[in-house]
């Protein structure tokens, strides 16, 4: 039986935790990516380190059965990752939205969230509009365009997620071998022991982040009811229903009811991110309550907007897929990594490297 | 002499502004500057400050200094065009 003071405590210590990382080790999937484009991998190294930690991690406390969930008769039983459907269509548009949406909004699904601890208004209203974002995809307008893309779904067999190693039919942990080692390879180029000038170095940053999503699965599945691990697209939403309308609107025994509101675990962890953040700004003293110009601004929260059709299209954001998800080994997950990629790489062309071309004319 | 001591030729203010514009500007900034000269921006922005702006100088063979403003929560970066 899963105690209310442990519901709570665990979200949020998992989402003090997230916050305080990324802000220290000024972690961005968004940079990571974008910057393999002018040649500069550490962010991409520091991302990647995470992969590998996550995926042996999560595998492991799955095949170890130490993924502990409700049964729903008051017992515990071991569970397996939560691994994505693949819903192609879906996967792919959703991606490339999302993908385009992180570069105009100056930050991906975690780094807008954790921003927002730093003071910066522009962050707190592309985390409104990334909600609005999502609601409008889920329940409103966009709706026929959601369910269309995700009315088809591929299986592996009769109806098994596909995953990469059911798609190649060997072992789980001989994929997890060759992927960590091609990874652990490009990682160590980097000089990782090397100590940081100051700050957490980003081979530090990629560690505790990949610690951070093996925990997180645990605690989803013994607190949340399902090994989700760490997301923020599905969360935000969770978080925002929670605050207006009392419900969450997650399945039966993953939320918790305490004073007449229905709230999921990953709506509390996703509640503390921005805690966790400030806390390190504070300590760091570069917490400011700053705005960019109008037009940014505006730009900023069309981004969060664009982000959030996408990553409910897709199925996440670069942390629900990139992090989690890939580290799962669901192919969904490795597909919409792949377009989140090639939507930034195609808005970092006309955003950056175009007027920066234009200029020298 | 330090960097921070020699008189820029242009001061970049960079305050608000979102990710990556800072970083951005600064190249556009550098880019016009000729050799010799230093560009001194403002950047409240940590991630910038701290480490895109600092690895974009060190991969393009500027030198660069770095002065946190604590009491107003920002970052008075120094870059030199050799």
């Amino acid at each position: 039986m899963v105690s209310t003071a442990m519901f709570l405590l665990s979200g949020l210590l998992i989402g003090l935790m997230m916050g305080w990382s990324l802000q220290r080790g000024r972690f961005c999937i968004n940079s990571a990516y974008r910057e393999v484009l002018f040649q500069d991998y550490t962010m991409l190294r520091a991302y990647l380190l995470a992969v590998v930690v996550a995926m042996v991690g999560a595998n492991l406390f799955e095949d170890m059965g130490w993924l502990m969930q409700s049964d729903g008769a008051g017992g515990m039983v071991a569970g397996e990752l939560y691994r994505q459907a693949f819903v192609p269509w879906a996967n792919i548009i959703g991606g490339y939205i999302f993908g385009m949406g992180i570069v105009l909004a100056g930050g991906c699904g975690s780094g807008i969230l954790y921003r927002v601890g730093e003071g910066n208004l522009a962050y707190v209203l592309a985390v409104f509009a990334f909600f609005f974002g999502i609601v409008v995809t889920k329940f409103g307008f966009l709706k026929p365009v959601y369910d269309l893309t995700i009315s088809q779904v591929v299986y592996v067999g009769e109806e098994t997620i596909p995953t990469l190693y059911n798609v190649i039919g060997v072992n789980k942990w001989i994929v997890i071998a060759v992927l960590a080692a091609v990874m652990l390879y490009f990682v160590l180029q980097g000089k990782p022991f090397q100590k940081a000038k100051k700050g957490y170095s980003w081979s530090l940053v990629g560690l505790l982040i990949g610690v951070i999503a093996v925990l997180a699965f645990w605690a989803s599945a013994y607190y949340g009811g399902r090994a989700r691990g760490l997301s923020f697209t599905g969360p935000v939403r969770e978080f925002f229903l929670a605050v207006l309308f009392s419900d969450s609107k997650v399945p039966a025994g993953e939320s918790l009811s305490l004073l007449g509101v229905t709230f999921s675990w990953s709506s509390l962890y996703v509640f503390a991110v921005p805690i966790g953040a400030y806390l390190s700004g504070k300590l760091l003293k570069e917490v400011k309550v700053k705005v960019p110009p109008a037009d940014e601004l505006m730009k900023v929260m069309f981004g969060g907007f664009v982000m959030g059709i996408g990553a409910q299209i897709g199925g996440g954001c670069n942390i629900g897929h990139s992090l989690t998800g890939v580290s799962t080994l669901a192919v969904s997950s490795w597909v919409a990594n792949a377009f989140i990629i090639l939507g930034n790489w195609t808005m970092v062309y006309f955003m950056l490297i175009k007027p920066m071309k234009d200029m020298d004319v | 002499m330090a960097l921070k001591d020699e008189s820029p030729a242009q001061t970049l203010d960079t305050l608000g502004r979102v990710c990556p514009y800072p970083l951005l500007l600064t190249k556009k900034a550098m880019e016009k500057l000729s050799s010799g000269q230093i560009l001194k921006v403002l950047c409240d922005a940590p991630a910038s400050a701290e480490d895109s702006i600092p690895r974009y100088a060190e991969k393009s063979g500027f030198s660069l200094e770095t002065v946190k403003v604590e009491d107003k929560g920002m970052w008075e970066i120094f870059i030199k065009k050799p």
